[in-house]
């Protein structure tokens, strides 16, 4: 099972919301869609689930055009980040309904949900109402409805921001057991890189609807092909210096050192991090951001400096890499 | 103590009017007459009994209106529901024009209508039929139903729907399992508003049927009223306005809870 999509748009008056989006995701592999919010990541989402029509492009799902087949046509499950449970019916029904649509007989349906709901560990749980549940529980419901579906692509849209911090490195590793490991394509948006990272084999990073550069994590955090990708993946964000000859040279704030010369700095505030400590600093060039371990003593005059082959340069007028 | 005082004169002014149709509807005609005086029979079930043994009895005209009431009621939700739908459907220009037209629609003063409607009821030969009654008065209805139902699906999250369309539930089955659940609160209370409507209507009622067995109630208790050219029946008009509050009465406490809740929604973000 592969999905593509080649040259996606979606047009609503004179405006594309997304355009030129070419992808491929293949069987049992996670790609996240990241970007800041109107970049068109759940637009694109919601083409290939066909929830919104296509303007141009094709969406092809195992080598068939699944372009303009309508949402219950496409095998896919999607997972909201507001969950979209029933707040009328209890756990079961919100799973039934599906099953029941399709065709399914009663007896396979009860077989099927109890399975189901052993497997996200609420079976206890099936005759309560989703308001009675924890937004953690409610996302596991969410992801057992999109499981019965049995689908050829796995679809998650925000699955875990309305959970907090804690909750959510909670159900990263079941996301991984009950979804990732079905090998099926998965899409997975969302604006959070920390989780993109964790999760995904690929991100692709999405900016005012156009697709900028899908690769690895750890490619996009050494490699950004432009300076809003730089800017946008790796907290605390990359220093840009000041801008010569047209070229913005960025650097990580992982890559500042101290030593005996280099840029002069003023240190300007702390920041604490646990295991190590984020200095904001001003300088010639510009206010820096540098990391450190919390181990090291901040010396009297400060000068930072920073290897060459750490450094990121990009084109000032196109933020394209150099 | 001060707020007890204006709840208190709020409820006297409002109450008052009805509990004195009550009393009315109790005392003899010579209480009512000399109402300071002491009588031996102030007290009397007579005007009760004048009016449910009147020929037709008073009981017909409450199931006449009952009638109405309900089939005009159901046929203006079966219309608005899924106009009310629609209308987040369409695109937003289109949508605010619909809003606008209906808003125009519902503050129309439709007594204006009344000549219209009558020459229409003639050609189509629709006086005295009950259920023809329910023709205008669904129409009547309409604007205000809409918009108040159209509020109660512009609440419901879309991802809802959207989830039940990758289901595989087609629209009929996303109405019926999903959408008229979710907005019942605002159904009822629009019900209810229908029906009240239809319950007090007077004009069109009072031109479009003559024959004395199938009067809805407002005509009906206007004829008793004026019945005699010498005197007002004061008991006998006051038991059958209590008579024909009974019903709203009930029907009110029973969807209390729902017409409060579906009148506001809308009004913050739950």
């Amino acid at each position: 099972m592969t999905l593509q999509i080649q040259n996606l748009g979606r047009r609503v008056g004179q405006q594309w919301l997304v355009r030129h989006l070419n992808l491929q995701v293949d069987n049992g592999e996670c790609v996240a869609l990241v970007g800041p919010s109107g970049c068109g990541k759940s637009t694109t989402l919601r083409l290939i689930a066909g929830l919104d029509p296509v303007s141009e492009g094709e969406i092809i799902l195992d080598q068939a055009t699944v372009t303009h087949a309508t949402a219950a046509q496409r095998a896919v499950g999607m997972v909201f980040q507001s969950y979209a449970l029933l707040p009328h019916l209890s756990v079961f029904a919100n799973l039934e309904l599906g099953l029941r649509v399709r065709g399914v007989r009663p007896i396979d349906r009860q077989k099927r949900i109890q399975a189901m709901l052993e497997l996200v560990q609420l079976h206890d749980r099936a005759d309560v109402l989703p308001a009675k549940l924890s937004g953690g529980q409610r996302q596991r419901v969410a992801l057992a409805r999109a499981l019965l579906r049995d689908p050829d692509v796995y679809l998650l849209d925000e699955p875990m921001s309305n959970l907090d911090a804690q909750l959510r490195e909670e159900l990263r590793p079941e996301l991984r057991r009950l979804v990732l490991d079905r090998q099926k394509p998965v899409i997975h948006v969302t604006h959070d890189q920390h989780e993109a990272m964790a999760i995904a084999d690929r991100i692709a990073v999405l900016h005012s609807g156009r697709i900028q550069q899908v690769a690895t994590p750890s490619e996009l955090y050494h490699h950004p092909e432009t300076l809003f990708i730089a800017k946008f993946i790796g907290r605390p964000q990359i220093n840009c210096l000041r801008p010569m000859n047209d070229v913005i040279t960025a650097v990580r704030p992982e890559s500042l050192f101290f030593a005996n010369e280099g840029l002069p700095c003023k240190l300007i505030s702390r920041e604490w991090l646990g295991s190590s400590q984020l200095l904001y600093l001003d300088s010639p060039e510009g206010s820096l951001g540098l990391a450190c371990s919390t181990a090291l003593d901040i010396p009297e005059s400060l000068h930072v400096s920073w290897h060459r082959s750490d450094e990121h340069h990009f084109d000032a007028e196109t933020g394209r890499r150099l | 103590m001060n707020r007890r005082f204006l709840v208190g004169l709020l409820l006297f002014w409002s109450l008052g009017p009805l509990l004195w149709q009550v009393y009315t509807s109790f005392c003899s005609d010579q209480a009512l007459i000399q109402p300071f005086s002491s009588i031996d029979h102030r007290w009397t079930l007579a005007h009760y009994q004048n009016v449910l043994t009147a020929n037709p009895p008073f009981w017909r005209y409450l199931v006449n209106s009952l009638f109405v009431g309900v089939s005009s009621t159901f046929l203006c939700l079966m219309l608005a529901l899924p106009a009310a739908y629609a209308l987040n459907r369409i695109p937003s220009k289109l949508s605010m024009l619909s809003r606008l037209a209906l808003v125009g629609a519902a503050l129309f003063p439709y007594v204006l209508l009344f000549l219209a409607l009558l020459e229409t009821a003639r050609v189509l030969n629709l006086g005295n039929q009950l259920l023809a009654l329910s023709l205008p008065y669904a129409a009547l209805s309409q604007p205000l139903a809409i918009l108040l139902l159209n509020s109660a699906f512009s609440d419901l999250p879309p991802e809802l729907e959207d989830a039940a369309r990758l289901e595989g539930l087609s629209l009929f089955q996303r109405f019926r399992w999903i959408l008229i659940p979710l907005i019942s609160p605002a159904t009822a209370s629009t019900a209810i508003l229908v029906f009240l409507f239809s319950w007090n209507e007077y004009p069109i009622a009072l031109t479009w049927i003559s024959d004395s067995n199938k009067l809805t109630l407002p005509v009906a208790m206007a004829r008793i009223a004026g019945s005699s050219i010498y005197s007002v029946p004061y008991g006998a008009y006051a038991a059958a306005t209590v008579l024909g509050s009974i019903p709203l009465i009930l029907l009110v406490l029973i969807f209390q809870k729902p017409i409060v809740s579906g009148l506001t929604s809308g009004a913050v973000k739950g």
